[in-house]
């Protein structure tokens, strides 16, 4: 398998490193498509761990991280969760978008995230104790203001800190020029323009456009599609419903790529 | 000859006239939105605001024939300021619409670039206008277009001499760029006098009016104190009212008024309601014509903090309850009704939201986990036999108290037609029906203040009350008033919200400025005592969120309520739709 490209943005790969090398576990704040994932991912091939990914949702129940039991011809018998099976075994169990989590969910984590490192399991009467290799990453994205979602403090403040943002132009440039194959000047524009539309405050457009996104476009203009029409495919009609913001960011996209029939 | 000279003028005259293509003409007002967007997206200041322009006059090398004319003498010319930008009202020069749309934002884009602090504006323009068309290729094709089809079609705005020198071509009118104000450039432009009417400020007529109502408050606050008056005069005139009205009812008044000053705070937390609303309809039945604000008691006391001292001030402000009586029930705006259609598909989409209740003694299926984890377990007799689940419609569990500033400031207007108020009344609405078919539980209040004597608390609907068309004519019955004693206020809220069972407790603060009144509460005093009361409302379990217009609001909300939890919302008049969007996403 080739190796998970990434490109670090500042210090996040030493402070990773470092991390798991002293068992504390990590906390990364980031945009929607700013490569929290695939950070995770390339740090997990780097320290060769395994990645345990769980998406947070609002119904995830402790169970479904811990493990339960299940039937065969014998009878009952216990199935490892994920966060079990990193704990078990050893690897970094990443919980992507934890806000999502209910907080009776997240509050599991914390025998795990604080210098005891284990895990009770009630329903079997088992305590783990976590594997040396054994990491705790959770991600969120603060972007959204919400009454009802948020991480406790008590949470939060058991674990180190990393937050990331879209990166900067150059870095981004190359991030899209290697994952896309799309040639120099179509990747500085995109470039251009994702810097211009995150300019937009949150009252404008709730969200700016990712770093995934642009790398949609860039690869729908490497399978020869018309640098206008992708950019509008993957990056206008993605970030807005409202009819004035589309028309805007249509003209911006327009003016960069111009449209075969224009003036 | 002379005939001919005169053809040859005529000729000359509706050439000039239909040049413009008027059929073809764009409105700044169609798109001014857009054109603001577009201008934060190319990374215009957000502060500063779009306007329509003035002509200006301008100093052209023009030929003799344009002077004889009069033409080539007054433009509609893009110009900035560090408050604002403006631009041309209307704009027609190309034959086609798409080019004078493009018009528009290739200003804008020249706004967003050009220093307007620039000696020489012509080479900042042109240095602008380059950097622009190198950066995009649309841009690049209009102007190209634009600048040859100008320079033909529009001698006398393209026409230069070259022996004006350099610091002169602000005279040079070229609709394709970018003017420096008008006011620091007097030399050169002479400055329309209508202008500057309309931008003298009608503010000093309030501050006159307020004054004079501050002082009658004043006296008023004296005779209280005397306590041979209950009540003050305004409130006099609807208890003369009321007694009429009574007597037909065989009811004493006096009694209630009583009654009403004892339990004051209940009334205010919303638990005699009945009594209230009854009393209410009784008082519709009367074809009364003027809404009168109905004292809820004497008042009463809350404290406030001293930045200064570091210390409570005990009792110091006196709160006021107030209803307003007489009302019209009303239906929702027909206007309102349609942005409340956008608005119900979205919260549609919040009611779908389903919970899954397991580890139950009973429900509508057999939980297969739990009953697993049962023959699983190795002592039966020691597990808790729930084995069902069931799926309710998720209880939201929210109480939200919305409290809105309607200090005199929100008399200010948006436009000419639309002022601060109206928003805030159409937000309440909107948002008011937007809480009530979503089922949550919800509370609407407003205040006023002058000084720490009298901070009205107005309410709208309390947390008992049905949502019914009596709420909306009350808020319809909203007039702004005094100051934004917001301390006062907020701890009045909480104090409320405290008392309500729901798991989450939201208080939704609706303001347009910053804290102040006539007092010391003004600036730092204001502020501190304002973040003291949000802090203990969130040590109460309340969640504040502060949603304002006030565009400078910047500079001291994160201060006050922590970084996520406000909005600035840059144009007033959507805050209608944006409300409950806003309050959607807070608690999806």
């Amino acid at each position: 398998m080739s190796k998970t490209y990434y490109l670090p943005q500042s210090n996040e790969v030493e402070l990773f490193k470092a991390a798991a090398g002293m068992n504390l576990p990590i906390l990364i704040k980031g945009p929607t498509g700013c490569g929290k994932t695939r950070f995770i991912e390339a740090m997990g091939e780097e320290l060769g761990r395994d990645v345990y990914t769980v998406v947070c949702h609002d119904d995830l129940s402790a169970a479904d991280l811990i493990g339960r039991h299940l039937i065969d011809e014998n009878g009952t018998y216990w199935q490892d969760g994920p966060l079990t099976k990193a704990v078990r075994n050893g690897g970094i169990c990443y919980l992507d978008e934890i806000i999502e989590a209910r907080k009776d969910t997240t509050v599991i984590l914390h025998s795990l995230a604080d210098y005891r490192r284990v895990l009770p399991i009630d329903r079997t009467g088992e305590v783990i104790t976590a594997h040396p290799d054994f990491m705790l990453v959770v991600s969120y994205n603060p972007g959204y203001q919400n009454v009802l979602k948020g991480m406790k403090p008590s949470t939060k403040q058991r674990f180190i800190a990393l937050s990331f943002d879209y990166p900067k132009a150059d870095i981004e440039k190359a991030i899209i020029l290697k994952e896309s194959g799309v040639d120099e000047k179509i990747a500085q524009k995109l470039v251009d323009i994702a810097g211009e539309i995150r300019q937009l405050s949150d009252n404008d457009i709730q969200e700016a456009v990712s770093t995934r996104l642009l790398i949609y476009a860039a690869k729908l203009i490497t399978k020869g599609f018309d640098p206008y029409q992708a950019c509008i495919h993957s990056i206008v009609e993605s970030l807005s419903d409202e009819e004035d913001v589309l028309e805007v960011l249509e003209k911006l996209i327009s003016l960069h790529f111009t449209k075969s029939v224009h003036l | 000859m002379d005939e001919q000279v005169g053809k040859f003028w005529d000729k000359y005259l509706t050439k000039k006239a239909s040049r413009l293509y008027k059929k073809e003409e764009v409105l700044f007002t169609d798109k001014s939105k857009s054109l603001k967007l577009f201008y934060h997206l190319l990374g215009g200041e957000k502060g500063k605001e779009l306007h329509i322009t003035d002509k200006r006059s301008i100093k052209t090398s023009r030929t003799f024939l344009e002077k004889f004319s009069g033409t080539g003498k007054t433009f509609f010319l893009p110009w900035q300021e560090e408050k604002g930008i403006y631009l041309p009202a209307t704009l027609s020069y190309f034959p086609l619409k798409q080019h004078n749309e493009m018009h528009f934002f290739w200003l804008i884009a020249m706004l967003t670039k050009v220093n307007i602090k620039s000696k020489n504006m012509r080479a900042e323009n042109e240095k602008v206008a380059q950097f622009l068309i190198k950066k995009y290729a649309g841009f690049s094709e209009f102007y190209t277009y634009a600048h040859s089809f100008l320079i033909s079609n529009y001698p006398e705005l393209s026409t230069i001499d070259p022996s004006i020198e350099d610091s002169l071509v602000d005279n040079y009118p070229n609709p394709l760029w970018i003017y420096p104000s008008l006011s620091s450039n007097n030399k050169l432009l002479d400055v329309d006098d209508e202008e500057e009417t309309l931008r003298q400020p009608d503010e000093p007529k309030k501050t006159e009016t307020l004054v004079i109502k501050k002082k009658s408050e004043q006296i008023d606050d004296k005779k209280e104190t005397d306590g041979l008056l209950l009540f003050l005069p305004e409130s006099i005139m609807s208890f003369m009212e009321q007694v009429r009205v009574d007597r037909q009812e065989n009811d004493s008044y006096d009694e209630d008024a009583l009654y009403n000053a004892e339990d004051l705070d209940e009334i205010t937390l919303g638990q005699k309601d009945a009594n209230l609303s009854s009393r209410i309809k009784m008082d519709l039945d009367i074809s009364a014509n003027s809404v009168e604000q109905y004292p809820l008691g004497r008042g009463h006391f809350i404290d406030e903090w001293d930045y200064n001292k570091e210390v409570y001030l005990k009792k110091y402000v006196c709160i006021k309850p107030f209803i307003s009586l007489n009302i019209e029930p009303i239906m929702l705006p027909k206007r309102l009704q349609k942005m409340m259609k956008k608005i119900q598909s979205e919260l549609d989409l919040m009611e779908l939201d389903r919970i899954k209740r397991d580890n139950l003694p009973y429900g509508d299926d057999i939980n297969m986990d739990t009953w697993i984890d049962y023959k699983g377990h190795q002592n039966r007799s020691n597990h808790p036999q729930r084995f069902f689940q069931t799926y309710e419609r998720k209880m939201r569990d929210m109480a939200t108290l919305i409290l809105a500033d309607v200090s005199l400031s929100t008399e200010a207007g948006i436009t000419q037609e639309i002022r601060v108020i109206d928003t805030i009344q159409d937000s309440l609405m909107v948002f008011a029906e937007s809480l009530h078919r979503l089922e949550d539980r919800f509370a609407i209040y407003t205040f006023s203040s002058i000084k720490n004597t009298k901070v009205n608390f107005h309410i709208i609907k309390n947390f008992k009350e049905k949502y019914s068309d009596l709420v909306r004519g009350r808020i319809h019955a909203i007039k702004p008033g005094y100051y934004t004693r917001m301390g006062a206020a907020i701890r009045e809220s909480a104090k409320i919200l405290e008392k309500q069972q729901s798991g989450n407790k939201l208080l939704l603060i609706l303001s347009d400025g910053k804290p102040n009144d006539v007092d010391r509460y003004d600036g730092r005093y204001g502020i501190e005592d304002t973040k003291k009361a949000i802090e203990e409302a969130k040590q109460k379990g309340i969640t504040p969120f502060c949603i304002t217009i006030d565009l400078d609001a910047k500079e001291y909300l994160p201060y006050l309520f922590g970084r996520n939890s406000y909005a600035v919302i840059r144009d007033a008049q959507k805050l209608p739709k944006l409300l409950p969007e806003i309050y959607m996403n807070l608690t999806k």
